[in-house]
Parts: C-alpha cells; structure tokens; sequence
C-alpha cells in the first residue's frame, strides 16, 4: 500500500477514536452565552477582549490549592464602568487605587466583571469576587487589574506596561525588582516590612520569570506571593498562616508530598474523625484514603466532603483570617459546590498515587 | 452542511440565537476537535484552543464572505488558533500554575497519547515525530484532503514552502515507517 494512502487510512481511523469530552462542550457553551451576555449589556464597556476571561480565571488567586478550572463553573457577570463606580466594594477599591497611584485617575476602566451576586441587586449576595481592569489611555498604556474578595480586600493585583516597552520590568536588576514589587505592596496592601522576601528564578522554559514569597516569621505558607514575568508584576495575597501541624499527609516516590495538606490540615476534619493529625498521616501511610478511613469509622463521604469545603470557602472568602468578614450563606453554599471535586480528589486520594 | 445553510445559521448567530450556535456547535466541533488533537498533544490545550476557536468564530463573523466553502474558512480559524496558541503570552500563567499546583498532572500529560485500537501504532509513533510544521501540512493533505496550492493559502506561506514542509513530513514518516519491522521484531522479542 503507498504510504499516502496509509497515512490517510490511518488518520481517518485514529480520528474515529478520537471524543470531544463533554467538559469542553460545556465550556464553550457556557463562554458563548457570556459572549451573548456582554453583546447585550455593552452600553459603556468596550469591546471585551478575547481570552480575558481565560485570564481571569487563570488569575483568580486561589487559597491553596483551589484549581482555577474549578472557578470556571460560575459564570462571571460583566459589568459597565457606572456599575463598577456604585458598587461599594468597587468604589473603595477605586479610591484607594486613585490614591495610590494618582495617574489612574485618567485611566479608563476597560474590563470589569464580578463572580456571583448580581451587579443590579445588592440583596441576591455579595460577589465573591469583583475584577476591574483600567488602562492609560493609548496603545501600549499602563494596564492595572483588580481581584476584589467579598470584602473588598485585593486578593490579586496584576500590573502591567508600567516600565517602557524596551526595559521591561523583567529586565531590571533583582534589587529594583523588588523594590517594585515592595512599592505596589506597600501602595495596595500595607506594609511590605515585617515580611521575609524570598526571591527565586522559576524554571519556565518559555520566559524568564521570578517568583517574590512573602512570609511572616514562622509561618510555612507566603502571606504575598509575586511573579514578575516581561512587562508585568502580579501579587497575589495568600494570607500566610502558621506551620501546619502536621505536614506531608501523603507520599510521592518516598517523599512527603505537600499538596494536600492545606485541605487535611482542619480542625473539623480531625474533630470529626476523632483522630489526631499524626493517627490520620498513620493511617493514611498505610495506603488508605481519607474516605476509606471515615467509612471504618462509619462517617459517609459526603460528611467529609462537607467539612473540608466548608472550611476551605470560608477561607477563600475571607482570604484575610483576622478580617472578620460576614460570609452570607449563598456565597458559601455556591463556593462549597465549586470546591466538591477538588476535595473529592484528596479525600479519595492515597499515599504513593499519582495524582 | 451546506455552506449556504451553513449562512443561514451564521447570521442567525450574529443575531444571537443561541439555537443557531448548537446547530453551528453539531455540526463543526468533531472535526474541529480532531485537528485540534492532530496538532496538539496535551489535552488541557486541547481545550483551551477549542474555546479559543469558538470565540474567535463568534467574534470574526461578520468577516466570514459566503461565497467561500465555509469549511475552509473555518480550518483558517483552527490553525490560526492552533499556531496562536504556540506563541501566546498567557500561557506562561497556565504554567505557573501548572508547575505549583499539578506538577505531578502535567508529567502525566504531557505524554503522548498514543492510541493502539484499531489504529496503527507505529504511524502514530511516526506521526508524533513530525515537527509541528509538517505535522500541520500532513493533516491538512491527508486527513482535510486539501490540495497543496490550498494549504499554502490556508496557512498563508507560500506553495514552495508547504511543498518543502510536504516533501520533508513524508520522508520522515517513510524512513520511521521503513524501520518497521525492525520494531516489530523487537517487540516479538521483548515479550
């Protein structure tokens, strides 16, 4: 048979095999009635940019390990520039960045969208988060990008464009890298100070990036975690917290695997399966999973799920711990749905799996 | 569907019927989403360039010209996308996260996925050795049958090259397929 006609009957059979998965349906499905959605609300907005959705997703700042595809399940409403102005938590972000950064006043609001509640009526929740994206006015402006939590804290700061074109930020020596990122810190957050500043190189392969983590004293996990990649500086607030007590739940190749642990680090859980943290990390080294043990113990998964996403979106909502913010029920129950699967895949998870 | 259907269901779309996009949707999305998987391994991709190649599709309506197959327009989209994808700046943010959440996942996907039912394992192995210039111009001659002169206007090179690319892509396929049954013994051999 000529080679030719090989490849082609192969292709035509291997493209047999070949299924779109539903989730990407689904997902495409979903971003066309948004497109719809922006068509019919885009009175003051601009045009909104493909792809920013993609971005923003990919940019919602996750406590620990929330996987952003996860976010993607709610739809984010867009909002006009007027709507972002009455919005309360818009309005104070927007003051505090015009007071900061006094040239933003001239900058248009290119992008806003908000996750959750309704931008039209205050009593349908709180959003659980709120975007906004202002630009300098002409081609290659400065970009600066809001995440706004339910309380209006900045849970995430994107800023872009802000050294010319030919010395990009990345370009500068590590030294004013960070005293760039120390600035927008101490302008948007607080005080940069009473934190270490750890700054590495990242393996990328396609751009040089670097990675600043913030961390209090004694505490394992950043309380600011920035990247610094082309043009453009990202902060992200973690929050920080104290050293978990007990660490590595699971283990990869013989080593301790850490991604779990901020899920399995929960008082409720431990409570819950009347264990320690130790006995827990005993037993799961024996190659049970967290669901398996509970069943031992007569506790139902769904018992775990509930406990551990409950812990998990209160934390997201309030991504500051001493902050004290009221979580509206609808906004907990709507982000406790998003975090299920996640939680399921830890719960059901053992020691030495791929994950 | 016929192009001019196909029309219909377009214009229909830029009103904003959403059944007009389900129609659209069923109709295109297999073929797009096998060329999509011809082209691109990692199925995370996969889907992102799917999502990106339906939106760009909304977006670039209006210049879509009726008079041209609506197939041919639409594989203009894909490999645009596709080549796009390559190059974009926001997947550097796919792979922060990436590396700090699922670092175990991606080793895991970055695989290959190499098929054996009902399908020729050792084409697929050749196949996945192509560079992803001759890959393009192999799937659009052999699996979209378009015509070399097509190719170069589909990915806007010129025909000279897509023949070089052509010519390229197939020697190397025939020299992985000429090993054949070396492999094949080996294979005997190993179990």
């Amino acid at each position: 048979m000529p080679i030719e006609r090989q490849i082609s009957e192969y292709l035509h059979q291997e493209a047999e095999t070949m299924e779109c998965p539903p989730a990407v349906s689904k997902r495409i499905e979903q971003s066309y009635s948004q497109y719809l959605q922006q068509q019919r609300s885009k009175k003051t907005m601009k045009k909104r940019l493909i792809g920013s959705i993609v971005a923003a997703v990919i940019m919602i700042p996750t406590a620990a390990f929330a996987a952003p595809p996860l976010i993607e399940m709610i739809t984010r409403t867009p909002m006009t520039a007027k709507q972002v102005k009455m919005d309360a938590v818009g309005q104070a972000a927007l003051e505090k960045l015009y007071r900061s950064y006094p040239e933003t006043k001239s900058f248009e609001i290119i992008d806003a969208s908000r996750l959750g509640g309704d931008p039209a009526n205050a009593s349908q929740g709180k959003a659980i988060q709120t975007s906004i994206v202002l630009q300098e006015k002409g081609a290659h402006g400065k970009k600066i990008r809001l995440d706004l939590n339910a309380t209006g804290e900045i849970e995430q700061v994107n800023q872009e464009n802000w050294e010319p074109q030919e010395k990009p930020v990345i370009s500068l020596t590590d030294q004013e890298i960070k005293s760039k990122v120390d600035d927008l810190i101490n302008k948007l957050y607080g005080s940069s100070s009473k934190y270490e500043c750890n700054m590495e190189p990242m393996q990328n392969p396609d751009q040089k990036t670097f990675i600043l983590n913030y961390t209090e004293k004694g505490s394992t996990t950043p309380f600011y975690q920035a990247f610094v990649q082309g043009n453009t500086i990202s902060v992200s607030l973690i929050g920080g917290g104290p050293a978990p007590s007990v660490g590595g739940f699971f283990m990869t190749n013989g080593k301790p695997d850490y991604t779990a642990d901020a899920f399995l680090n929960d008082e409720e859980l431990f409570s819950l399966l009347h264990m320690s943290p130790a006995d827990l990390k005993e037993e799961l080294a024996k190659g049970a999973s967290v669901v398996e043990i509970a069943a031992s113990k007569k506790i139902s998964k769904q018992q775990v799920m509930d406990v551990i996403a409950s812990t998990q979106a209160k934390k997201q909502i309030q991504a500051d711990p001493h902050g004290g913010a009221t979580v509206d029920d609808r906004t907990l129950e709507l982000l406790k749905r998003i975090l299920e699967p996640k939680v399921l895949k830890v719960i059901e998870h053992k020691t030495e799996t791929p994950w | 569907m016929q192009s001019e259907s196909m029309y219909h269901v377009l214009t229909k779309m830029i009103e904003g019927d959403q059944q007009a996009f389900h129609t659209l949707y069923d109709a295109t999305y297999k073929d797009v989403y096998r060329t999509v998987s011809f082209l691109v391994d990692h199925p995370q991709d996969r889907e992102d360039i799917m999502n990106e190649i339906y939106m760009q599709m909304w977006t670039s309506l209006p210049n879509y010209d009726p008079s041209r197959p609506f197939h041919f327009w639409l594989h203009g989209l894909v490999i645009r996308q596709v080549q796009r994808f390559r190059v974009k700046s926001w997947r550097r943010f796919r792979i922060f996260e990436r590396i700090r959440v699922f670092s175990r996942e991606e080793h895991h996907w970055d695989q290959p996925t190499l098929r054996t039912d009902g399908t020729d394992p050792e084409i697929s192995r050749a196949m996945h050795k192509l560079t992803d210039k001759q890959r393009t111009v192999i799937i659009l001659r052999f699996y979209h049958d378009y015509t070399l002169e097509e190719i170069a206007t589909l990915l806007d090179i010129p025909l000279g090259t897509v023949k070089s690319r052509y010519h390229a892509g197939l020697q190397s396929l025939r020299k992985q397929l000429g090993n054949l049954p070396l492999e094949r013994m080996d294979k005997n051999n190993a179990y």
